[in-house]
């Protein structure tokens, strides 16, 4: 089956089948591996991608339902060399540990702040609610998006 | 072998699969049907039967009011619900429990429909839909019914729907006059929990603070959702206070029939169902 | 990052890890993120049944399927079929008996993974069930079923017995004595990147495996003889993994892999486990039952210890003996205690297979010895804090199995800052605010963590750090990152060392042809013993640096130079030149410093346990703020203190990230995690029914760290990756017993244990 979407940014049409699952399509088929799976059934939230600038987990979507969708996934996030503000935050307060919940975790936080801009602490805790990371206890992963969030309105 | 997935734009394009392909797999969210399929091991040989995805049938999705009803048609995600106004003002009990389901992308992808449809003794959005008397339609290629969310949900995992059916939405009457909304989940943790134990609540409360009228509905602790017009009698009409609430748990733990599973023992559900109506004290003096 | 403001490495000084950059893009290359033009893919069929005796493994149904390359049985390993580090029980494929439900029976390798899933469902097994054994009592008595039919002590892998003083017999001469059972349950890993890898045999025939392991080395020296193959002909490389934690500590994956590389005929191999696979075939962390009794005198000081330990290990030895004695070396916690009577059995079952977490058998224990510190603590009326200042162990003092402390001990200091701390000040007002309905309780726990490998086994790491020809720091490090950092602080070392900043670094992951033998990313060892070998190389580079340089500065002496970013300065001149330049002046050989640490080791006393006594400890002392919901049990924690002796903190970013990440995991020890086995079976076997935090069960933390200095550390730091895991289950078990008066005595604390015991408490103070 033929789909087209637009794939971080650029046309893009595939011939799959149709009942392939998006994270595999994305990563064996399109060579994106920074969407990372860790559980197969949306209860970690690694998968994590944005689909019309939208969370949603590509383990539990099919390829077909990209057809005339925009995608943005974690390679898709900052231009060239510049890191994405929320990268940027990630990095530099720490919230990067063995990194494997990072690219679902950013696509999140991207998805949180471009609906609430300013967000508390606990909506931030509640934002990230889907995404298990096992390294960090998540506090400085709020952190990072508390930053982001500020180095945006600034 | 691959299956088939197909992606109807509309209602006569839905009636049209149905026709063909009288054997099929309806999902809307893919939030239960996906993971339900991933345990499953692929045949080896045969063709699957098909999936069919609702996401794209705009005639399925949206909220609209008739007649001083609210319509929340089927795949209406849960984020979509949540963000409605005429849903944050009328019932505010159901914006309450969506903000308690899953996780943020479980709510953006997962919808109403699709958590009625699959019926689970532990379905979120049950137990308001129940206290606020809600109607489920149900609609094929040349005829619809309405009827009583009660008796759509059968049993866990099984609901009215006839062959060719879908469920098109949920009607809910607007005006109410409750204006305590309470909804209390149990769960292991605080975010992407399934319930032990679950409490909708609609008071009318009058300046007195005298029952007036009281509607409640408990999930988790009883193959579908556990209501009790004895209890709701015993309580309309006292005041909210904790000797009333504490007189009526007996009752409460008679209606109730919960089970042990890998989360919670049957015993362990029974109480603390239970123990959830005193939560209500805290609208004494609101 | 940011480039053109360069500032250098600073030791104490928070810094970027190296490895955030291309993690955060998504660029960072895991063992699951390898594929090709053409690959196969292997997967495993296992047991699903606790114990059995098996007889045959019908592999042609599986093997007639389209798309399958090959079905291997036991009959296809050409080696020994064994692996365990130290008892080398543990088949590959399982060839005579089923110990436990995860047990792989055979491995399949087809072109797809559809392919692959339909074949494994097609493999059956023909097998003589047998009654198995899943409790440690009922395993040690007469007549158990044996789990290995061959071992010399039957379901007893290993006693451990310590004991100082008069032992048990100083009971007598205590005032007040208190008891407890106390029951710790398997915790999983968890980790997000379940097991992977791609293997294939290169144009040499040499096996190359790429995969998700805590020990390279050791995994080549084990894969050798088990698949029959010569050690040099195997390569191990690990990528950054995503998280271990111990869970990655041993073989699991690697001979699997391995297996099926050399059937594939030259084909890579790619297996990646879903995540049941994972939890079903992971190792755990031992559970432990513990039975405890101190004895007190009036004053408030510890005088007698008695221990009685069970340890789970389950269907295979594994590290479990060594887990358990690390425990018992470390159940007094941080106190004197001057007479002690410890023992502990190591116990095979049918339950799962135990192995390394985070904590490594400390967590255990220190959840038994923490409360019944408090339960004195309350007989005696002395404030919990108060009990432990008086009875904590100080440099020169004996631990409890009796060695002397001749490095740094900071538990005092540690103490005292909690002390000071406005989470402890504030308590008692935040406990009366609790609101209708709710009860607030306030508890701490002290904990000592040893670093490094016990006494006989050498512990020791070798650096290796080259200059390359574009002037840039090449760091080999052999000692992988899980995602602790360990790699990001050898730059940070030798970036501060070498004035540099880190753009200049490239960190080379550990790779048995690259990078050199440093032992295993585990014991809270990585950046102690790497980085101690590294300062040695790093001192070795300069100094050839500094003096290649001498010919680009006329005239001068190497110590008038010295190393700015990117370059080389005169102290005094203006001029500058580019480490590049430099570079160009060095000979090929010139441009590596390799170096060799081993780290300090217990000499006297070295019977007095297990495979010997470790010196070096660092310890914390923790606080929490944890409400109860009385009416659903419900406990939550709202606040959370760690006090520290880390030593010298080299990056204080990198610290409190061990830190709080180790928190987060005890709560979820503390409060819901729970690898439930019954009957050789478990039904928590994903991430929706076994119950690890998310972000709204984790308050915010506050971590200090005290200052102290380890002075045979790298800069004075001493390791800390694994400390802060075992302070919430006592600190939280007190804080419940503070706010409600219960004790539970085991975890998970869920809100159902706190009910029955509430009900419990309830019943018993009704009048009959």
């Amino acid at each position: 089956m033929k789909i087209s979407f637009v794939l971080n940014g650029k046309k893009k049409t595939t011939d799959v089948e149709p009942d392939m699952r998006v994270i595999d399509l994305l990563r064996e088929h399109l060579h994106l591996t920074g969407t990372k799976e860790g559980c197969g059934s949306g209860e970690c939230g690694a998968c994590a991608i944005l689909v019309d600038g939208e969370s949603r987990l590509s383990c539990l979507m099919l390829a077909a339902q990209l057809e005339g969708k925009k995608i943005t996934t974690i390679e898709g996030l900052s231009k060239g060399k510049r890191l994405h503000p929320v990268q940027k935050a990630f990095v530099e307060n720490g919230a990067v540990q063995c990194g494997f919940c990072t690219p679902g975790m950013v696509m999140t936080s991207v998805d949180i702040l471009s609906r609430n801009p300013d967000p508390s602490r606990d909506e931030i805790r509640e934002g990230i609610s889907g995404n298990l990371c096992r390294c960090t206890g998540y506090q400085k992963i709020v952190d990072a998006i508390e930053y982001a969030a500020k180095d945006k309105n600034r | 072998m691959a299956r088939e997935v197909l992606l109807p734009r509309t209602l006569d394009d839905l009636w049209e699969i149905f026709h063909a392909e009288p054997e099929l797999h309806l999902y809307a969210g893919g939030t239960d049907l996906l993971v339900k399929l991933r345990s499953q091991p692929p045949l080896p040989s045969g063709s699957p039967s098909p999936l069919v995805c609702l996401e794209r049938i705009d005639g399925l999705k949206g909220i609209y009011e008739e007649d001083g009803l609210v319509c929340i048609r089927a795949c209406t995600t849960h984020s979509e619900i949540m963000k409605d106004p005429v849903i944050r003002q009328h019932f505010p009990v159901l914006t309450k429990v969506l903000s308690l389901l899953g996780s943020p992308h479980i709510r953006n992808m997962g919808t109403i429909g699709g958590n009625i449809c699959t019926a689970s003794p532990a379905g979120d959005t049950l137990t308001p839909l129940y206290t606020l008397g809600a109607s489920v339609e149900a609609r094929s290629c040349d005829s619809g019914r309405l009827m009583p969310l009660k008796s759509f949900i059968l049993g866990p995992g099984s609901v009215a729907l006839q062959q060719g059916e879908i469920l098109y939405g949920i009607w809910i009457k607007k005006d109410h006059d409750f204006n305590i909304h309470h909804f209390e989940k149990i769960g292991q943790r605080k975010a992407l929990a399934i319930a032990i134990a679950s409490m909708a609540a609609l008071i009318k409360l009058s300046g007195e603070g005298t029952i007036e009228k009281i509607r409640l509905a408990w999930g988790s602790v009883a193959p579908t959702v556990a209501v009790s017009h004895t209890i709701e009698d015993a309580l309309t009409g006292k005041p909210l206070t904790e000797n009333v609430l504490r007189d009526a748990m007996p009752l409460v733990t008679d209606a109730l029939s919960p089970i042990d599973d890998v989360r919670a023992s049957a015993g362990y559900r029974r109480r603390v169902a239970t123990n959830l109506l005193l939560r209500l004290l805290q609208y004494k003096d609101a | 990052m940011k480039r053109g403001k360069q500032v250098p490495f600073r030791i104490g000084t928070t810094t970027p890890r190296c490895d955030a950059c291309t993690k955060v893009t998504g660029q960072e290359k895991y063992a699951a993120d390898y594929y090709g033009d053409h690959f196969f893919w292997a997967g495993v069929k296992r047991a699903g049944t606790p114990h059995g005796k098996l007889l045959k493994v019908n592999t042609e149904d599986a093997k007639r399927l389209k798309g399958v390359v090959a079905v291997l049985t036991s009959e296809d390993v050409a080696g020994s079929n064994r692996v365990g580090i130290i008892r080398g029980d543990q088949p590959v494929l399982a060839d005579k008996k089923i110990c436990y439900a995860g047990d792989p029976l055979a491995l399949v390798i087809a072109e797809n993974k559809e392919a692959l899933q339909a074949a494994v469902g097609f493999i059956t097994f023909d097998h003589e069930p047998l009654p198995g054994v899943f409790d440690v009592e009922e395993a040690l008595k007469k007549g158990a079923p044996l789990v290995h039919e061959d071992s010399p002590e039957g379901n007893l892998l290993r006693l451990v017995s310590v004991e100082t003083g008069k032992g048990a017999s100083a009971f007598d001469e205590c005032d007040v004595i208190v008891e407890g059972v106390f029951q710790t349950p398997f915790q999983e890993h968890a980790y997000l990147e379940t097991e992977a890898g791609w293997a294939y045999l290169d144009d040499s025939e040499q096996l190359v495996v790429v995969t998700t392991t805590q020990t390279p080395f050791r995994d080549r020296n084990e894969m050798a003889p088990a698949l029959g193959i010569d050690v040099e002909k195997i390569r191990v490389i690990v990528p950054y993994l995503g998280g271990a934690f111990g869970g990655k500590d041993g073989i699991a994956i690697q001979c699997l892999l391995g297996l099926a590389a050399l059937h594939t005929g030259g084909v890579p191999v790619k297996m990646w486990w879903g995540r049941e696979e994972s939890f079903l075939a992971s190792t755990k962390r031992l559970s432990a039952r513990m039975r405890y009794r101190l004895g007190v005198k009036r004053d408030g000081t510890f005088h007698a210890l008695e221990c009685r330990a069970y340890f789970d290990t389950g269907a295979y030895a594994g590290l479990g003996e060594t887990v358990m004695t690390l425990g018992l070396e470390h159940a007094g916690s941080a106190y004197r205690i001057p007479n002690v009577s410890i023992e502990g059995s190591c116990v095979y079952t049918n339950n799962t297979v135990g192995g390394p977490f985070r904590g490594f058998g400390v967590t255990q224990v220190t959840a038994a010895m923490e409360q019944v510190i408090d339960m004195a603590a309350q007989r005696l009326s002395i404030d919990p804090l108060a009990i432990r200042r008086s009875n904590a162990l100080e440099k020169g003092d004996k631990n409890c199995i009796g060695v002397t402390l001749t490095h740094s001990t900071g538990i005092k200091k540690c103490l005292a800052a909690l002390s000071e701390h406005p989470l402890w000040r504030e308590k008692e007002g935040w406990k009366m605010k609790a609101e209708q309905f709710k009860k607030r309780g306030v508890g701490i726990a002290c904990m000592a963590h040893a670093m490094g490998y016990p006494a006989v086994v050498p512990d020791f790491a070798n650096a290796k750090i080259e200059f390359t020809g574009e002037g840039r720091f090449r760091i080999y490090a052999g000692i992988v990152d899980m995602g602790q950092g360990n790699t990001s602080t050898y730059a940070h070392i030798a970036g501060a060392m070498l004035g540099q900043d880190t753009s200049v670094f490239e960190l080379v992951q550990p790779d048995t042809e690259r990078t050199l033998p440093s032992g295993s990313s585990s014991a809270s060892r990585t950046t102690y013993v790497y980085g101690n070998a590294l300062i040695i190389a790093v001192e070795d580079l300069k100094k050839r640096i500094l003096d290649k340089a001498l010919h680009l500065f006329c005239s001068a002496q190497a110590e008038e130079l010295m190393l700015v970013p990117g370059g080389i300065r005169h102290r005094e001149g203006k001029k500058k030149v580019s480490l590049r330049k430099v570079a160009g002046l060095f000979d090929e050989p010139e441009r590596t410093c390799t170096a060799h640490f081993r780290s300090p080791a217990a000499t006297e006393m070295l019977d007095r346990i297990y495979l010997g006594p470790h010196i070096i400890f660092s310890y914390a002392a923790h606080l929490s703020y944890v409400e109860i919901d009385m009416l659903t049990g419900c406990a939550e924690v709202i606040g959370y203190l760690a006090v520290t002796d880390a030593g010298n903190v080299i990056n204080p970013q990198a610290y409190e990230q061990q830190i709080q990440g180790g928190i987060a995991q005890g709560i979820g020890f503390a409060l819901s995690e729970d690898y439930k086995v019954a009957n050789g079976h478990t039904d928590t076997n994903n991430l929706a029914t076994y119950i690890i935090p998310t972000a709204m069960d984790v308050p915010d933390m506050m971590s200090v760290a005290v200052d102290n200095v380890e002075e045979t550390g790298p800069f004075g730091m001493k390791g800390i990756g694994e400390i802060s895991i075992s302070g919430p289950v006592p600190a939280i078990a007190n804080a419940v017993a503070d706010a409600c008066g219960i004790r539970i005595g085991r975890n998970p604390i869920t809100a159902e244990n706190i009910f029955q015991a509430l009900q419990k408490q309830d019943d018993q103070e009704k009048p009959r």
